[in-house]
């Protein structure tokens, strides 16, 4: 009886023990401080890191071939740089007409993977939690439609006839075509981007 | 004693030999050791390079700005101002959609003044100088016309210094249509005119610059270089390099493209050839000099190709006479003495 009594107190001495290093363990994880606002950080525009939540800084278009219609699907970007590695598990972006993006981080070989994948957007503030620590000097995020796409595509985008002179004051009507006279998507506009891992 | 006398080599024998294998044995592992170390140093010392490698690639593919600690307030009269700038909205701005309430115009001009102050510290890092005078910019929805092209102008004024008379800036005015404002290389590009220009430079070079500094500095130019200097040549009737009378990007010219993308190929092929500091001792001995002030007019390619030529520690007036450019080989002595005959000959029209 005795031995099993003291079984019995081991299993809940040890489900208590694990119980606690749970408990310490998610008591103890905080939020470390927002590492875009260290010193030696940069990034491509300098509002997303300076802040100041009023201040909007804008993705940049990559340069393209210089053709309009060959350069329509590049999208725009804005990128942060840390000066040194840092293991990320929050990175918390403040924009007003993001929809949907791609963020990336900068690898050990140079290049950009991908991190995480946002179809769609409401929020003004939108918290990304991943799914596991990413260790990386910089993030990227590609912008692939924002809420005023459609209000840039009407201001640059035209359809007109290709009317044909045929004789003196006479003019054959055309087919419709497409002119393009600028950009068809609109840049982010984001305030701040925020960048967490857990304190030590 | 016999029996161990007879024992006593063996196991001195045996000693000897297991001494002389140890004894070997710890300077095999002692080198081993040493050598471990020493690739651990030069592979952590090899994994530092390249860390540092990708870093820079990293960093060389888009124009990375630190946020500025400038400060920023509201005139009386509605302008904008930060310690570099002030910043105000034309008439034909405000009345469009996200410039049409004061509050919309000062949340725009703050984020717009904190990009612009942040370039100006990385620009005044490239170059190692800054202009004296606050640069005014006006924003507007068309201007001069158009919503395609972004204007630097400086200004100066002539006046007496030590019984001379020298050019001073006055004042440095950047206007662009909002349309421009959006490239961050075209704000790169009018920026470039805003530091360079207070030496007074020939259109072509300040041109070429201002292109090279958005293109390799900002990524985000468009002009591309030519492949040839040589190839590309474009001659006027004179025999002379079209880049000699280029007067600016008012020049409404078939020439215009060609002129912006040869001055940057130019610029550009000196910049490889000496070095990405090269324009940066130039400025520094124009500086020291103040000579660029002392001109009559704008500085010729031939006082500009006498501080290249200093620079680079080579006479360059071969490599710009095959380029056809009219230019003559000056000493500090030549100048000086034009400068003075210029003085000479002002006075003697004054007294007749």
């Amino acid at each position: 009886m005795s031995v099993k009594f003291k079984t019995y107190r081991g299993y809940t001495a040890l489900l208590l023990g694990l119980m606690c290093l749970c408990y310490g363990c998610s008591l103890g994880q905080e939020w470390s401080e927002n590492y875009a606002l260290l010193p030696g950080v940069t990034a491509s525009d300098p509002s997303f890191i300076d802040g100041k939540p009023e201040t909007i800084g804008e993705s940049q278009r990559k340069k393209g071939s210089g053709n309009v219609v060959t350069d329509l699907d590049i999208p725009s970007e804005a990128i942060i740089h840390l000066p040194e590695k840092k293991s990320l598990y929050r990175i918390v972006i403040h924009s007003t007409n993001l929809e949907e993006f791609e963020l990336m981080a900068f690898n050990t070989r140079g290049e950009w993977d991908k991190i995480h994948d946002q179809r769609s957007n409401k929020e003004p503030i939108i918290d990304i939690r991943l799914n596991k620590a990413v260790t990386t000097t910089g993030i990227k995020l590609i912008v692939h439609r924002t809420t005023e796409d459609a209000a840039r595509r009407r201001e640059n985008v035209q359809i007109r006839r290709e009317n044909v002179e045929i004789a003196e004051g006479q003019m054959r009507r055309g087919r419709y075509r497409y002119y393009i006279t600028g950009p068809t998507t609109a840049l982010a506009k984001i305030s701040e981007i925020e960048l967490y891992g857990y304190a030590n | 004693m016999r029996y161990r006398g007879k024992l006593y080599p063996i196991s001195a024998v045996f000693s000897r030999s297991f001494y002389n294998l140890m004894r070997a044995r710890v300077a095999f592992v002692l080198l081993a050791m040493m050598f471990v170390f020493t690739s651990c140093a030069a592979l952590e010392e090899a994994q530092r390079r390249r860390e540092k490698r990708i870093l820079e690639e990293r960093d060389a593919t888009s124009l990375m700005l630190k946020p500025s600690k400038a400060e920023f307030k509201v005139r009386e009269d509605g302008t904008f101002e930060s310690d570099h700038y002030t910043l105000k909205f034309a008439e034909d701005l405000i009345v469009h959609e996200g410039f049409d309430e004061a509050e919309k115009r000062e949340l725009f001009a703050e984020s717009a003044l904190g990009y612009m102050e942040s370039l100006y510290d990385a620009m005044n890092r490239l170059f190692g100088f800054k202009p004296k005078h606050k640069i005014h910019v006006t924003l507007h929805h068309l201007y001069r016309g158009t919503n395609l092209a972004a204007y630097t102008r400086t200004d100066y004024r002539s006046g007496m210094a030590d019984g001379r008379y020298v050019k001073f800036v006055n004042g440095i005015q950047m206007d662009f249509p909002m349309r421009m404002y959006e490239k961050h290389g075209v704000r790169v590009h009018e920026l470039t005119h805003a530091f360079t220009n207070i030496y007074f430079l020939p259109v072509w070079f300040s041109e070429g610059i201002a292109v090279l500094i958005q293109t390799e500095y900002a990524k985000g130019g468009l002009h591309p270089k030519f492949d040839s200097l040589a190839a590309n040549l474009e001659i006027d009737l004179d025999g002379v390099n079209q880049l000699e009378s280029w007067g600016g990007h008012t020049d409404n010219d078939p020439l215009t493209q060609w002129r912006y993308r040869y001055s940057y190929t130019l610029v550009a092929e000196l910049w490889e050839r000496y070095g990405a500091d090269f324009y940066i001792r130039v400025f520094r001995l124009m500086e020291g000099d103040g000579l660029h002030q002392k001109l009559a007019g704008n500085m010729k390619t031939s006082f500009l190709v006498y501080y290249f030529s200093e620079a680079a520690g080579e006479d360059l007036v071969p490599f710009f006479r095959k380029l056809h450019f009219k230019v003559r080989k000056l000493t500090k002595e030549d100048i000086l003495k034009q400068i003075e005959e210029n003085r000479a000959n002002r006075q003697r029209r004054r007294r007749q």
